[in-house]
Formats: structure tokens, C-alpha cells, sequence
């Protein structure tokens, strides 16, 4: 095993897991009298949500205890991050949604699209279409319009203001905070590996509805010890562990089986390629533009989740992640029935393995621990050819 | 020196003892219910040096015995290549899963592609639909091998799949083009991964559903390519994990 530093993060929720620590600061905003607002995915603009006084609360996704409930009026085959969340807020068990004053969702897919259309009278609920072509000008336009509706809509909802020049403020906020947790990945990336994947999953995590200022003293601190950790010569892992570089799905709670399945069997996290990874911190909006709201459009749209086609940009994200983290192998999860992902999963193989020369896996599962044995045979398989 | 291979399968437990290369002994018997204690009684009174675990309970050993453990693809990568040197291309079809593996020209396993993660399409789906039929599982391909035409059986899913034997025998289907049914609709579902795996060349088939000679002659006449199935296929998991367990000795013994 390896010796134990100091975690990047070290406060009484280190250690468990990462909602809490979130939990505790959106109860201190909301004391504080901010509004939340409740979110689901990557697209929802949070420069925007931020710059209206709004804080973000990603809406719990990601446990089996609450599908069992949700299955008595959702398809039993269906993502099960879509069933999860919808099983949380039917036996009022997630308290983000518990916090949210009002949800924002997006229609990524068709599951999530009819999913909120069931909890649309709960609470101010607010659907963006998302245009899937993104990269045709008319794609640009239409979500710049989403985004200004849906800042109609926290406006009516809670009353809230932002100035284009607000959002402009914000935009270049997030940019710091996007470009330093960029500067957590460079460490991430050093071999041997010097950091957990669960300490770079409470980053992640943590900054996804944080601003720039209030991320700025955790970051700090973590890039001292990430220096340090350096500079000791620490290493993280087995000497000589497989890299694995995971893609796919979002992946958190109980999907985190196969974070865990990777280290039993001998490997060493290296990059979350995900939504709920690194993808929100990859790229900036531009500033200055003249246009905040169009600038987001246009980054937002870079996203490269499953639901857009084509998605090239997944590829070239990836190239980049490959040069960069130099893993060993390649590990897709992909979500019971999440289609796109799954079908997309072929062209990854291939662009993995005939590209990049490294060994590839796709893993379809849920959030039960059925199939853990099953992942562990095809885990091992992979990382005894690395 | 003796090097021990075990092969803790869903349904049945292998053993292969091998000493200069040479196979010793081998033994068979089925998981049940406790595979460790089927491991134990298998092992009883067999003498070896060095063991390596395989297969589902690979892990239910190594708690117990402290012995290196490898996965069945790898196993049966080893085992194969060891059984024949041209091997290129591994179809294990065992209790609860399918495997192909393709290995490059060193042997070593360069790509693999499992069934999805329930036995859809396995050795256990062969025997409840055998059972379903009211046959042994010697008579099952026999009777398949016998019929004229087949039954279309479109379900994988063995539940799916049982009522749909229930439903053509009870609109009168003949039992043996229903077994012939079953029989091409598990080819079907292994070539469509071989082909993914491995366009071309000879299949070495193993796994405990490379007894089925039905099986085997229906993959080579859909995949239009030769199939190897070896003298004792079951055993070439255990076989590879033995292999596995005799160059780590070679290798310790080097460093010494």
C-alpha cells in the first residue's frame, strides 16, 4: 500500500462522501438568504445561475436504493441515473432537491426529456432544449435563446437580476476556476500518479456548482500539497500500477463500483473523462466578446456528450486527454440503456485502440453490485495485457 | 516440480497437475453450491508445488490458500495456445459466460470480447432449455443433429427463451427441430462476437458447450471457418492456470 499524506481536501467530510461537504455549503448560502436551484447536468450554464445570485445544486443522480421506488412508474430498462433521480425526489430523500427553490433540466435525452415532464409540477421547473447538431450556426442561436429564457425564468421564479456585464463577471470567474482545476489535472497526470482518484472526484465535484472565489482557497491549498507531494517524490498506487483513463457516462455514488474494481485489481486512476470529471473544467467561454450569453452558447454546445452528433469532438477531447495522461487503458462505462453512449462506444474502441495502441474496454452496467464479479473478470482481463 | 491449475467455473470445478510440461492429473466436478468446498475435495490427496486459481471463485481461493490468481481469459489464452501453437482465436463458452479472445503471433492475448453480462446464450441457457425439452444433456444435440429443419428461437434471454420452447411444444413443434432451434440461436449470438474479434482464421473452441458436437459443427458451418475443439475442452482454463503456475517457478527459480 501506499504511504498516507495529507488529502487534498482535509476537512470533517474528507473521507466520506463528496455530497455532504456540498450539502453543508449550500445550507450555508441558503442561510445566508441565496436562492438554488437544482440541477442535473453539465449544460445547465452555471455562469449564468451564479451571476443571478443563484447557486447550482447538482440533484441527486446516482444510488440503487432509490430505483426500486422509481420502478413503480418508470421502465425497469432505463438508465438507471434517470430512474435514481427520479426515485429520489418521489420518496423526498435527495436533499439538494429538498434545498432547490426551483430544477433546471436540459433535453439531453429522450429518458430524462419525459422523466421531468413527471416532476414538472413539484416545483418551478424549467426544460431547455438543447440543440444535438452543434455545430451549425442555427444550434448557436437556439441555445443562446435557451439560455436567455432560462434567465427570463429565474428572473420571474425568484426575482433575480444579472447585467450582461454581471454575466461577463462571472464568465471570467468560472474561466479562473476552470483554469486551476486544470492545474490540479497537470498533477494528476505525472508519473507515477501522486493523487486519489476520489480526491480528484471531490474536486471535481465540489467546484461543479462553486464559483471562482469560492473554489480559489480550496484550490490553492490543494496545488501546495499536489507541489509538495511532487517535489517528496510521493507516488500514489502499486509501483508500476496499470494508468486507466475512464470515459463514459457520468459516473458517481454507487456507479463508483468500478472505480473501485479498477484499484482492487491492481490499477491506478488516472483521468475521469465525464461529466462528472474533468469535461465541465476542459474548456473556457470566451471573454470580452460583447456578447456574454452567445460566448456561453458557444461553449456550452463544445460539451462532446453522447447526445450530439457528430461528436468528433469526443475524439479529439480524448487525443488530448491520452497525450496528457498517459494511460495504459482505456475503460468506457456506459449506463444500462443509455443509448448514445453505448452505440458511440464502438467508434471510442476503435479510435482508442487503432490511434492510440492501447488495450480498450466498454462496461454496460447499473448501479446494482450484481455484476461486480462479472466487471472484475473483463478488468482484470484488460489489465493483465497492459 | 509439480504446478497445480484450478479452474473454479459457475457450474463445474477443474484441477490439472503438470510436471515437465507433462498433464499428471486431472479431475472435474460440479461447483454446487459451496465451490469452496468442491475446490477442497477436489484437491484432496493431489500433491504440487505451486498453485494458480481461475475462474469465477478465483478470488474465493486466494482468501483461502494465498495463491496467485489470473482471469479465465488469460487462462484460457495460456492453455490454448500451449494445446495448439497455431491458435489465433479462443470461443470458450462456458457455465455462465462467452468469451473470444484473439492472440497475436507471441500468443499473448491481444483483444477479447465477452456476452453481455447475464448467461443469455451460455452452457447454463443449453441446460435449462435441454431440461425444458425433457432431454439429457448428451441426448440434447444428438436429437438437434437429427432434425431435418429448425424452430426459430428468437430469445436469448433464457427465461424469454424457456416459454418460447413452451409455447412451440405446446402448438405441437417437433422436440428435435425446437433443439436445433436452441442450438442455432446460441451459434448465432458466439459467431456474431467471434466475427467481432476475430474476422478470420481457425477457432479453437472450448469451454464445457465445446462438448456439444451439435454446437461445434453448426459454428464451423456458419462461420465457414475450421474449428478446433481439443481432446478434453473443459480443462483448458485449468490447463493455462497450471502453465501460469509452472513459469512463475521457472521464473523464480532464475532469479535465485
Amino acid at each position: 500500500m501506499h504511504e498516507t499524506v495529507e488529502p487534498l481536501i482535509n476537512d470533517e467530510y474528507t473521507g466520506g462522501p463528496p455530497t455532504k461537504r456540498v450539502l453543508a455549503r449550500l445550507q450555508e448560502k441558503r442561510k445566508e438568504g441565496r436562492k438554488v436551484a437544482g440541477v442535473y447536468c453539465g449544460y445547465a450554464p452555471t455562469e449564468l445561475i451564479l451571476a443571478m445570485g443563484i447557486s447550482p445544486a447538482t440533484l441527486c443522480a446516482f444510488s440503487n436504493g432509490t430505483i426500486e421506488a422509481a420502478e413503480t412508474v418508470l421502465p425497469a430498462n432505463l438508465c438507471p441515473l434517470i430512474k435514481s433521480s427520479y426515485g429520489f425526489i418521489i420518496t423526498d430523500t435527495c436533499p439538494f432537491y429538498g434545498l432547490a427553490d426551483a430544477v433546471i433540466g436540459e433535453t439531453t435525452c429522450d429518458g430524462k426529456k419525459k422523466m421531468f415532464e413527471l416532476i414538472t409540477d413539484l416545483k418551478p421547473t424549467w426544460i431547455m432544449d438543447l440543440p444535438q447538431v452543434p455545430d451549425q450556426e442555427e444550434a448557436i442561436t437556439h441555445w443562446t435563446a435557451m439560455i436567455r429564457k432560462l434567465q427570463g425564468f429565474l428572473e420571474t421564479t425568484f426575482g433575480a437580476r444579472a447585467t450582461d456585464d454581471g454575466i461577463e463577471d462571472s464568465i471570467r470567474d468560472i474561466n479562473r476556476r476552470n483554469a486551476m482545476m486544470r492545474e490540479v489535472f497537470e498533477f494528476a497526470a505525472l508519473r507515477p500518479a501522486i493523487v486519489d482518484w476520489r480526491e480528484m472526484y471531490d474536486l471535481t465535484f465540489l467546484a461543479q456548482g462553486s464559483s471562482g472565489k469560492d473554489m480559489e482557497p480550496v484550490l490553492s491549498e490543494a496545488l501546495k500539497k499536489l507541489a509538495k507531494r511532487r517535489d517528496d517524490g510521493y507516488s500514489y498506487g502499486p509501483a508500476g500500477a496499470p494508468r486507466v483513463m475512464v470515459t463514459g457516462c457520468p459516473v458517481g455514488g454507487d456507479a463508483e463500483k468500478v472505480f473501485a474494481i479498477i484499484e482492487e485489481a491492481g490499477g491506478v486512476i488516472v483521468a475521469l473523462d465525464a461529466c462528472s470529471g474533468f469535461k465541465p473544467y476542459m474548456t473556457d467561454t470566451a471573454e470580452g466578446t460583447g456578447d456574454p450569453v452567445r460566448a456561453l452558447a458557444e461553449r456550452y454546445l463544445k460539451i462532446p456528450c453522447s447526445c450530439m452528433t457528430p461528436n468528433a469532438r469526443r475524439l479529439t477531447e480524448m487525443t488530448r486527454l491520452i497525450e496528457k495522461f498517459r494511460p495504459d487503458a482505456v475503460i468506457d462505462v456506459v449506463l444500462q440503456a443509455c443509448h448514445s453512449f453505448n452505440i458511440e462506444s464502438h467508434k471510442v474502441g476503435e479510435h482508442v485502440e487503432k490511434v492510440h495502441g492501447l488495450p480498450f474496454l466498454k462496461i454496460v452496467t447499473d448501479f446494482s453490485l450484481g455484476d461486480v464479479e462479472q466487471i472484475r473478470t473483463r478488468v482484470e482481463a484488460l489489465l493483465e495485457s497492459c | 516440480m509439480r504446478a497445480a491449475g484450478l479452474d473454479i467455473g459457475s457450474r463445474t470445478v477443474k484441477l490439472v497437475v503438470i510436471e515437465g510440461g507433462e498433464t499428471v492429473l486431472t479431475r472435474k466436478d460440479l461447483t454446487s453450491h459451496d465451490p469452496l468446498e468442491a475446490a477442497r475435495a477436489l484437491m484432496s490427496g493431489v500433491e504440487y508445488d505451486v498453485i494458480v486459481a481461475t475462474g469465477y471463485g478465483r478470488h474465493l481461493l486466494k482468501g483461502h490458500l494465498d495463491c496467485p490468481v489470473i482471469s479465465e481469459i488469460k487462462a484460457f489464452a495460456l492453455g490454448a495456445k500451449a494445446i495448439q501453437t497455431s491458435c489465433r482465436v479462443v470461443l470458450d463458452i462456458g457455465g455462465q459466460d462467452t468469451k473470444v479472445i484473439s492472440l497475436n503471433e507471441g500468443g499473448e492475448m491481444s483483444k477479447f470480447e465477452m456476452n453481455d453480462k447475464c448467461a443469455a446464450g451460455t452452457g447454463r441457457f443449453l441446460e435449462i432449455m435441454a431440461y425444458a425439452l425433457g432431454y439429457t444433456l448428451e441426448e440434447f444435440p444428438k436429437a438437434a443433429l437429427s432434425a431435418e429443419r429448425s424452430e426459430k428461437i428468437n430469445s436469448m434471454c433464457t427465461v424469454f427463451a424457456e416459454s418460447e420452447v413452451i409455447s412451440l411444444t405446446a402448438k405441437g413443434a417437433a422436440r428435435s427441430e425446437v433443439a436445433l432451434g436452441i442450438h442455432r440461436a446460441i451459434v448465432s449470438r458466439s459467431t456474431a462476437l467471434v466475427r467481432r474479434i476475430a474476422p478470420s482464421g481457425e477457432v479453437f473452441f472450448a469451454g464445457g458447450v465445446a462438448l456439444n458436437r451439435c454446437v461445434e459443427a453448426l459454428l464451423a458451418e456458419d462461420l465457414k471457418r475450421p474449428v478446433f475443439v481439443p481432446p478434453d475442452p473443459q480443462m483448458v482454463g485449468a490447463f493455462g492456470a497450471a502453465l501460469h503456475a509452472d513459469r512463475s517457478i521457472m521464473k523464480g527459480t532464475s532469479h535465485a
